[in-house]
């Protein structure tokens, strides 16, 4: 009896034996869904100077290099001081350990040459903890008086590297660069850097001028102006600086440009008779086609990335609120629902989102929603914000802010679409309607 | 007529002066009971009322507990009684016979319970890591709260239009006054929160491993083969069953399965590396999969990082997602995850799948 129940036993454990240990061979299974946000940490040392005269240069480099990746709220760089060891060669190995030691999880090293007004920059980037090189090694050439380009590039492609997201650093902002107080306010065109270095003057200010846009491919500008005492468009080239104006009706005031993304057609308001309605033009042949005809007040129009549907704010409902029409006109649907008043819509380059002024209780807000209205999401809150622009990467958006009061004045902010990172654009004066370019080639 | 007013007036005098003589509006109840109580006073009083209670007292138990006792004495005879109490004393004695087994074989798995309270401490811990965060991406909704200050600010020369069309919203913005302090700080709120991240200082061992249950199941066998021979022999079945399978198995024992506190452990350690401010929007809709293989001390074996699978994304997501992945591994895992020695077997192959989605 005894044997029996033993063998029994045996059997049985036997059975029960063979699943536990085909269950300690395999993996030991954990989900992981919530993280962390934080910025990256980063170590740029100073990038070697391949000739003598490039030394400042490496230097200059390297810092834009680090502003760039600061600037975005996504990065945090590693102070000099703080490193263990030294980058001398830009083909030597690395010591990871040492780079591990202080927590650098993203390390850049460049190297510059300078031969006449010619700069040659090469970088890598590695990923410490993974004791790896990112991609492969990139190296840019130009002249002298466009280093900083070369640095935003560097920084794009680092970005671009480590986000999985296009970079946006070596762009430009178009503005309406602004002085003296609010009842005698002078204005003029005005284009910098992302960054709000190399800033130019684009006109003078002797005419008030309005609403600056890029042309998709970055060489032309569209802006109102009252020059001729009446609100009109004009297009204005950047490299030359030539300027024409749009053809409009006499009696007519038309405002609020933007371009096609072909750069060949203009969508604007045109206001006859005291009804504000949107139209398109062709810029070559100056043929226009009108798309919305409602007694209600039609404008501020911006093209979907594909070129086929128009964003736009409309009063017809009684207030305020933005509607998407087909390209051709027609029947337009309204998106915003939101309490208070929507204006200035604006397609975001990656087609998924628009971003729009609201002023709801006495505050102004830059917010974005998606493109049936849901999501909208709120990103700043102050006495008045607006003018919204997407930087080419559709990651962040730039705005003009006003403080309050007599003496108050406006300058630029830019903030992540995720409503982080809000900061002042650097200008030398006073800033408004901000028109980010796309990235330079 | 003039009778029937005699009549009624006289009728009338008479009910009112029953009324007001016969004392129907002057009967004073409360005086009654005032007067009975006046009446008892002194040392005499205290001496009845000390008089009163004993008999009360006993009256009130006698009659009842007389009767009661009475009829049940009878039916029960005085010995069984006793011989109820006897076993009583008998039983008292046996418990401490009885607790020694039981505690034996309980103690190992009591503690397996208090890890499971460990995990529960855990999650606040958890928790607190991803608060700072959540509020982050939460940060819009709150300028809507912040309108209070400017609505003074409002009439300004620019927006008279505007005015009128807040006016319909008035009392909304009664309500918000409340919320004026709230101006200043919404936008400085969000940049504060994103630099707040240099306090990222990675700790890595979250806690310490709940407790160690060594080897718990032979001391079974060894308690269970001290009652009886059977049982001696369908212990040592039991325990060369386990050595002979365990034997071919990994070369590492494995151990009992990691408990739930070891596993929550492990997976806070990995979350806290697992930075994914820098992920594309993309990538934070991509789930990875990610194998691992790990040393014996707890530390990642770097190129043994894998990528497993992927949904949601494309090819560039999944592999920025990969790369996230690998770093929060490599970083957490540098000085060793706190993973219990006994139980390598268990650890010795880790897949991890890293879902982003709640953080967007």
């Amino acid at each position: 009896m005894k044997a029996i129940i033993l063998s029994l036993l045996l059997v049985l454990t036997a059975a029960f034996a063979a699943p536990s240990q085909a269950h300690a061979q395999e993996p030991l299974r954990i989900i992981i869904d919530e993280g962390v946000i934080e910025p990256l940490p980063f170590a740029v040392p100073t990038f070697q100077p391949e000739t003598a005269e490039a030394a400042q240069l490496a230097s200059d480099l390297a810092r834009v290099v680090s502003d760039d990746l600061t600037g975005t709220g996504l990065f945090r760089e590693i102070p000099a001081s703080a490193f263990i060891s030294t980058v001398s060669d830009f083909n030597a190995p690395l010591q990871y350990a040492d780079w591990k030691a202080i927590n650098a999880q993203a390390l850049i090293t460049g190297a510059v040459a300078v031969t006449g007004d010619q700069v040659t920059v090469k970088f890598r980037l590695y990923d410490v903890f993974s004791g790896a090189e990112l991609g492969n090694g990139l190296q840019f050439a130009g002249t002298t008086d466009a280093w900083r380009r070369m640095a935003h590039k560097v920084a794009d492609a680092v970005y671009s590297r480590i986000t999985g997201e296009g970079g946006y650093f070596d762009s430009r902002v178009v503005y309406v660069s602004e002085t003296g107080p609010k009842d005698d306010r002078r204005k003029r065109l005005a284009i910098m850097d992302y960054d709000g270095a190399n800033v130019q003057y684009l006109t003078d200010s002797a005419a008030i001028v309005l609403a600056p846009r890029f042309s998709p491919t970055g060489d032309r500008v569209l802006y109102t102006s009252y020059e001729s005492g009446f609100p009109r468009i004009y297009v204005l080239d950047i490299g030359s600086v030539q300027r024409r104006v749009l053809e409009s009706a006499e009696g007519t005031m038309s405002f609020a440009p933007r371009f096609s993304p072909s750069g060949q057609t203009v969508v604007f308001s045109l206001t006859q008779g005291g009804n504000t309605d949107i139209y398109t033009m062709d810029i070559a042949s100056g043929a226009s086609v009108r798309l919305t005809n409602t007694p209600a007040i039609e404008t501020a129009p911006s093209f979907s990335p594909d070129g086929t549907r128009i964003v736009f704010e409309s009063d017809r409902s009684g207030s305020q609120q933005l509607y998407i029409m087909p390209v051709t006109g027609g029947e337009a649907q309204r998106i915003s629902f939101g309490e208070g008043r929507y204006g200035t819509p604006v397609w975001s380059p990656r087609g998924d989102l628009v971003a729009f002024t609201k002023q709801n209780k006495g505050r102004f807000h830059i917010g974005v929603m998606r493109l049936d209205g849901s999501e909208e999401r709120l990103l700043t809150a102050s006495f008045l914000d607006e003018g919204p622009t997407w930087a080419p990467n559709g990651r962040v958006i730039m705005f003009a802010r006003e403080t309050q009061g007599a003496g108050g004045s406006s300058s630029l902010y830019s903030v992540d679409i995720s409503g982080r990172n809000l900061r002042p654009v650097r200008t030398p004066e006073g800033a408004s309607d901000p028109s980010w370019s796309p990235l330079q080639q | 007529m003039d009778t029937g007013q005699y009549i009624s007036g006289a009728g009338h005098l008479i009910l009112i002066g029953w009324a007001f003589l016969g004392g129907v509006f002057r009967s004073e109840p409360p005086p009654f009971e005032m007067t009975e109580v006046s009446v008892i006073t002194g040392a005499e009083f205290d001496a009845i009322l000390a008089a009163q209670v004993p008999p009360d007292q006993v009256t009130d138990v006698a009659q009842p507990q007389a009767p009661e006792i009475t009829p049940d004495a009878p039916e029960v005879a005085a010995e069984p009684d006793r011989v109820i109490d006897q076993p009583v004393p008998s039983q008292a004695e046996a418990p401490p016979e009885d607790s020694p087994p039981e505690e034996v074989p309980d103690a190992p798995p009591q503690p397996a319970e208090v890890t499971d309270a460990a995990p529960t401490l855990d999650d606040p811990v958890g928790d607190v890591a991803v608060l700072a965060p959540e509020v982050a991406p939460e940060a819009a909704p709150r300028p809507i709260e912040r309108v209070a200050p400017e609505p003074v600010a409002q009439p300004d020369p620019e927006a008279a239009p505007e005015l009128d069309q807040q006016q319909a919203v008035a009392p909304d913005e009664a309500g918000e006054t409340p919320d004026e302090p709230q101006d200043a700080t919404a936008p400085e709120e969000a940049t504060t929160e994103i630099v707040t991240e240099a306090t990222a200082a990675p700790a890595a061992s979250v806690r310490p491993p709940g407790r160690r249950p060594a080897a718990p199941e032979p001391q079974v066998a060894t308690n269970e083969a001290s009652q009886d021979d059977n049982a001696a022999a369908i212990a040592a079945a039991v325990a060369a069953a386990q050595a002979a399978a365990e034997a071919p198995g990994t070369p590492a024992p494995s151990g009992p399965p990691l408990t739930q506190g070891e596993r929550e452990s492990l997976r806070l350690a990995v979350k806290e590396c697992w930075n994914v401010g820098s992920m594309s929007s993309e990538a934070l809709r991509t789930i990875v999969v990610v194998g691992v293989q790990m040393n014996r001390d707890g530390t990642p074996i770097g190129n043994t990082i894998r990528l497993l699978s992927s949904t949601g994304g494309s090819d560039a997501a999944a592999r920025q997602g990969f790369e996230t992945a690998r770093r929060a591994i490599l970083r957490c895992g540098g000085k060793g995850f706190d993973l219990p020695d006994e139980k390598y077997g268990q650890w010795q192959s880790i897949e991890i799948t890293f879902d982003p989605r709640k953080m967007q």
